[in-house]
C-alpha cells in the first residue's frame, strides 16, 4: 500500500525520468564555491606568484625555474580536482 | 523560436565582441607577446628578439619598479578608503534634506566632470609656490612653507588629495543609488528592537550596501591603479622617485626610453597585481561560500 503523500504525481515521475541529472555540488578544499574556470584561475594566479617569487628567491641559489614550474603543475591538477 | 533569439543575441551582440577583440583581446595578447621579447625599435638593432622569462627575472630585482609598486600601493590605500568614508559620509548627508542641497550636489559633482590633464593642470597653478593660492594661505595662516616640487611628503600628500577631490563625487552618486534602494522594512525592525545607529550601520546597512561598495571600490582601485595624466601634470613623478608610481614608471619606461619589451613586461605585472587585488576583494567580500559536508 503506497501512502498518497509520499508517492510522486504521476506527470512529475515522468518527467524526472526524461530530465538531465543535476550535477551534485562537490564541497572542495577551497573556502568559496568555485567551478572548473575559477580552480583554473586559482592556479594560473599562483603559478604566476609562484614564478616571480621563484626569480627572487630560489633562482639565485640555483634551483632552475623549471622545479617551479613542476610544482605549480602539480598545484594546478590538485586544486582543478580537489578545490 | 528559441534558435532565432539566441541568434539575434549573437547578432546584436556581434559589433560589441568585435571592437573588444580587436582594442582589448588582441592588444593584450600582444602585450604579453612583447613582454617576452627585448625590443627597442631606436636602437641599433630595432628587431625584437625573444629573450625568454628575462625581462620578469629583471623586475623582479628593478628597485624602481619595486619602490614604483610600493608608492603606488599607499596612495591606492590613502585615497579608496578617504573616498569611500568621505563618498559614504556625503551619501548619507545627501539622504537628508537641507537648504541649499540642490546646488550643493551640483557643485559637488563638478569634478567629475573635469579631464584629469585639466584636474592636474589647476592643482599645479593652485600648489606653485609663490603664484599658488594653497601655498600662500598655508604660509599667511600657519606659516608653513609648501613646495611641491622639493617635499616629497607633500607632493605624495597633494596627490592623494587631489585624487579624493575628483574621485570622491563618483563613489558618493554610486552609494546615494545603493541607499537610496534600500527597504525600510529592516531598519524601521532594527529601531523598535533597540539597536542602535552603529549596529544598524555594521549589521545591516553595510551588509546590504557591500556590492555596490565592492563595485565602487574595483572602479576606484582599477583607476587608481593607473594613474598616469594627473600625477604626470601635478610632479612628473617627483621629488626624486616620490610619486612615481606604476603608471608614471610605465611611461617614462616607454616613452622616453622606448623599451618597449620592458615596459610590456611592467603592464603585465601591474595588470595581473590589479587581478590579484580585485579577485581577492572580491573573495572576501562577495563570493559564496563553500558548505562542507
Amino acid at each position: 500500500m503506497v501512502d498518497q503523500n509520499d508517492a510522486p504525481l504521476a506527470a512529475a515521475h515522468f518527467e524526472e525520468e526524461g530530465a538531465p541529472p543535476i550535477a551534485q555540488k562537490k564541497a572542495g578544499f577551497l573556502p568559496i564555491e568555485t567551478n572548473w574556470f575559477d580552480r583554473v584561475f586559482i592556479s594560473v594566479v599562483i603559478w604566476i606568484a609562484l614564478s616571480l617569487l621563484w626569480f627572487r628567491v630560489f633562482e639565485p641559489l640555483g634551483l632552475s625555474i623549471w622545479i617551479s614550474n613542476a610544482i605549480a603543475i602539480a598545484l594546478a591538477v590538485f586544486i582543478v580536482r580537489k578545490g | 523560436m528559441q534558435n532565432a533569439i539566441q541568434e539575434l543575441g549573437w547578432f546584436l551582440l556581434a559589433p560589441t565582441l568585435t571592437i573588444l577583440f580587436f582594442f582589448g583581446v588582441l592588444p593584450f595578447f600582444y602585450v604579453v607577446y612583447v613582454s617576452f621579447h627585448s625590443w627597442n625599435p631606436f636602437a641599433v638593432d630595432p628587431n625584437m628578439v625573444f629573450n625568454g622569462a628575462d625581462n620578469f627575472r629583471k623586475i623582479v630585482f628593478d628597485p624602481a619598479f619595486l619602490n614604483s609598486v610600493s608608492v603606488t600601493v599607499l596612495f591606492v590605500l590613502f585615497a579608496v578608503i578617504s573616498e569611500l568614508i568621505v563618498g559614504y559620509l556625503l551619501a548619507q548627508a545627501f539622504m537628508r534634506d537641507f537648504p541649499g542641497k540642490a546646488i550643493f550636489r551640483t557643485i559637488h559633482t563638478l569634478p567629475l566632470i573635469m579631464a584629469p590633464i585639466i584636474v592636474g593642470s589647476v592643482w599645479k597653478l593652485m600648489t606653485t609656490p609663490s603664484i599658488g593660492i594653497i601655498p600662500h594661505y598655508l604660509d599667511e595662516w600657519f606659516g608653513i612653507t609648501m613646495n611641491i616640487g622639493t617635499s616629497a611628503p607633500a607632493a605624495f600628500a597633494t596627490i592623494v588629495i587631489m585624487d579624493i577631490w575628483h574621485w570622491t563625487p563618483l563613489v558618493t552618486l554610486t552609494l546615494i543609488a545603493a541607499l537610496v534602494s534600500l527597504p525600510p522594512d529592516p531598519f524601521e525592525q532594527a529601531q523598535i528592537d533597540g539597536a542602535n545607529k552603529r549596529q544598524i550601520f555594521w549589521h545591516i546597512t553595510l551588509p546590504m550596501i557591500a556590492p555596490a561598495v565592492v563595485a565602487t571600490v574595483f572602479i576606484r582601485l582599477m583607476d587608481a591603479l593607473r594613474t598616469v595624466d594627473e600625477v604626470w601634470m601635478l610632479t612628473g613623478g617627483g621629488p626624486g622617485s616620490a610619486t612615481r608610481f606604476v603608471g608614471v614608471h610605465i611611461f617614462k619606461e616607454v616613452f622616453p626610453k622606448t623599451n618597449y619589451g620592458y615596459g610590456s613586461t611592467i603592464s603585465v605585472i601591474v595588470l595581473y597585481l590589479t587581478i590579484v587585488v580585485c579577485w581577492l576583494l572580491y573573495v572576501t567580500m562577495l563570493a559564496p561560500r563553500s558548505k562542507k559536508d
